[in-house]
């Protein structure tokens, strides 16, 4: 091998570290340099003279033809497509190429020079990031299929637990009717507390499978009607399912509060029955709820042992449940229903535990609902 | 919308009567450039892109539609309905040719000449037909045109930036002609590759001009020898121009054979 010199331009031309070909307007071969002499395993010979698409498998034939030549043709280059040659021994040769067509003066084609690199690896590389993105799609849309179905069964499970749990309802009632035994009436009143109890779990599961499932919480609001009723009646029916525990309820709700009353009313409901399996049995539960600097407030507080420092964080999360006896053991779906019905209302739930009290605070703004709207339109 | 909107329809020239260029595969109305300014001082001239390709409402594209060339040959009528055309010469290249037999199966008087540019009623051999593929080779580059996404993406880049409203932003691209949305030009590569029109070729009544190039292997000179003696009323014009894109490559022979012919 002679000595390699910087200046000879030939050298350059020939052992270029890419392939050179140059091409005639009738797309015949007019000259290819040794490195592609080498990477192809034909001679000079056999290549001159012949059409480049002799030299393609047939997909690069018809690419070369439908698209590249037309370009070539109207842009005068072309770069960075893929064209895969065949070799002598009939191996597919992948290469990367930039194309510039050489033009007379009246804008005629005299001819094609073709620079050309080997991109096996590359097209490889390429190739496995289509598969990768296509097998991800695959699983994304599988992945969705099965989650919406999860939920949409939750949805239709909770939905049909309701009927059984009404008639066990009805039926309490009619024997409670004709009890006569304090044992009687003791063994209904349970049924009527596992009712109540159950129809709220129900409750919370289909709020939550319709969370998930994008309907979020859908609030009716109402500003006119009042609330103090509905948080009245809530209560009193906590009360009753739970005999032997005290709940203290204080209210001042001086102005309208614009909520969904029932959202509220589940909210309490959640938050009381929290502060019944968790707080210390012989200390009452105290709700109170009012109306204050432009907020309502409503807090449920217990006694008993403190929130452990590492449930704080979890505690509003679905699912969480902490230490609790297990006939009180819930789906520990409470927290977190009532946490959305609170962000629903623009609206924040809170939580202090100390050794003395464990409280949870819901705060949400008062504020003219119907007024903004109307100022609102004016301004528009 | 209308057809016009969305098929990108330019309207061109003067005269009596309308001149309407079909691209091919693989690119757009651009390819007429070097022919249709020839025509242009006789005839009105209409210049369009198929959905998918060009400046074209990709939005408008339906697989269903668009899985034969039945659904490119309803375009181009609607396009002639739009513009009232009658009588109306028709210039199609490669696969347009076909889609031009079956418009003017489906508009009677719409067209009154029809000039196929390297025309195939069916690529792929069979038994004594010589289309010059085997099934093997078309599935071959249906699936090159699968992993040539560099240049796929290269073309499409302002459609991918989605700011077709800034084209300065396009200023880059290394290609301005013959966009074509990938996923569209795969399926409009099946269907051209794959489809079978020896059938319609016999149902044309008017007079028809096949420009056949020498050296052409898309479509060869057997196959365009086809297509004369099945279409009754037609006549073959072997130009010296090679490869497939005469209109391009050597738009003074196809000009002077056309102007011949019209």
């Amino acid at each position: 091998m002679d000595e390699a010199r910087i200046d000879d331009f030939e050298d350059m031309f020939e052992n270029a570290p890419c392939a050179y070909i140059t091409l005639l307007p009738n797309g015949r071969i007019q000259r290819v340099n040794k490195t592609l002499l080498g990477w192809i395993g034909h001679t000079a010979e056999h290549m001159g003279g012949k059409r480049f698409s002799d030299f393609l498998n047939m997909a690069g034939r018809i690419y070369f033809e439908t698209h590249i030549a037309p370009l070539l043709r109207m842009q005068g280059s072309y770069d960075e497509f893929a064209i895969d040659m065949v070799t002598a021994a009939g191996e597919p040769l992948q290469m990367i190429a930039n194309a510039r067509e050489g033009r007379d003066a009246a804008g005629k084609a005299l001819f094609t020079r073709l620079a050309l690199i080997k991109a096996t690896d590359r097209r490889r590389y390429e190739r496995e990031l289509l598969q990768a993105r296509d097998v991800a799609k695959t699983n994304l849309e599988s992945e969705r299929e099965t989650s919406e179905l999860r939920e949409q069964f939750i949805a239709v499970l909770g939905h049909d637990l309701r009927n059984p749990l009404a008639s066990i309802s009805a039926g309490a009632r009619i024997l409670g009717r004709e009890a006569k035994s304090d044992k009687e009436h003791q063994v209904i009143a349970m049924l009527e507390t596992t009712v109540l109890r159950m129809a709220g779990l129900i409750d919370n599961v289909l709020d939550f499978a319709r969370g998930r499932l994008g309907g979020g919480i859908a609030l009716d609001r109402n500003a006119s009607k009042l609330l103090e009723p509905v948080l009245h009646q809530v209560i009193d029916e906590l009360r009753l399912a739970s005999p032997g525990r005290l709940i203290e309820a204080e209210y001042a709700i001086d102005v309208p509060v614009d909520c969904d009353r029932s959202r509220i009313g589940q909210l309490v409901s959640n938050l009381v029955g929290n502060a019944l399996s968790h707080g210390s049995s012989n200390e009452p539960v105290r709700v109170r709820a009012v109306t204050e600097d432009g907020l309502f407030r409503l807090s449920v507080a217990n006694d008993g042992e403190p929130i452990p420092e590492a449930a704080m964080a979890k505690l509003f999360e679905p699912f969480f449940r902490g230490e609790v006896r297990a006939s009180r053991q819930g789906l520990g779906l409470g927290l977190h229903i009532a946490a959305q019905i609170a962000k629903a209302h623009e609206g924040r739930l809170t939580v202090s535990s100390t050794r003395e009290e464990t409280c949870f605070t819901f705060v949400m703004p008062l504020r003219q609902r119907s007024q903004d709207h109307v100022r609102h339109e004016h301004q528009s | 919308m209308s057809a016009i909107e969305r098929n990108n329809v330019h309207l061109g020239g003067s005269g009596g009567r309308s001149m309407i260029f079909a691209h091919g595969f693989g690119c757009d109305q651009n390819m007429w450039r070097f022919v249709e300014p020839a025509f242009a001082s006789e005839f009105k001239t209409v210049l369009f892109d198929h959905v998918g390709a060009g400046g074209s409402d990709l939005k408008a594209y339906d697989k269903e539609k668009y899985s034969s060339l039945t659904g490119y040959a309803d375009d181009v009528v609607e396009i002639g309905r739009e513009l009232g055309l009658a009588d109306a010469v028709f210039v199609g290249h490669s696969v347009s040719s076909m889609i031009g037999v079956l418009a003017a199966q489906k508009a009677p008087g719409m067209f009154g000449k029809l000039v196929l540019v390297g025309p195939s009623p069916r690529y792929i051999d069979d038994g004594d037909y010589f289309g010059g593929f085997t099934e093997k080779q078309i599935d071959e580059l249906l699936q090159f045109l699968d992993s040539n996404h560099m240049g796929w993406s290269v073309q499409m880049a302002p459609a991918i930036m989605g700011n077709p409203d800034r084209p300065e932003l396009g200023q880059e691209l290394t290609n301005s002609f013959c966009r074509t949305d990938p996923d569209i030009a795969k399926a409009f590569a099946r269907v051209t590759f794959k489809s079978d029109n020896r059938a319609d070729l016999g149902k044309v009544d008017v007079p028809t001009l096949i420009l056949q190039c020498s050296d052409d292997i898309i479509a060869s000179r057997p196959v365009g020898e086809f297509v004369n003696r099945a279409i009754p009323n037609s006549e073959i014009v072997f130009l010296e121009a090679t490869g497939h894109c005469p209109n391009l490559s050597a738009p003074d022979e196809v000009v002077a054979a056309m102007r011949s012919f019209v």
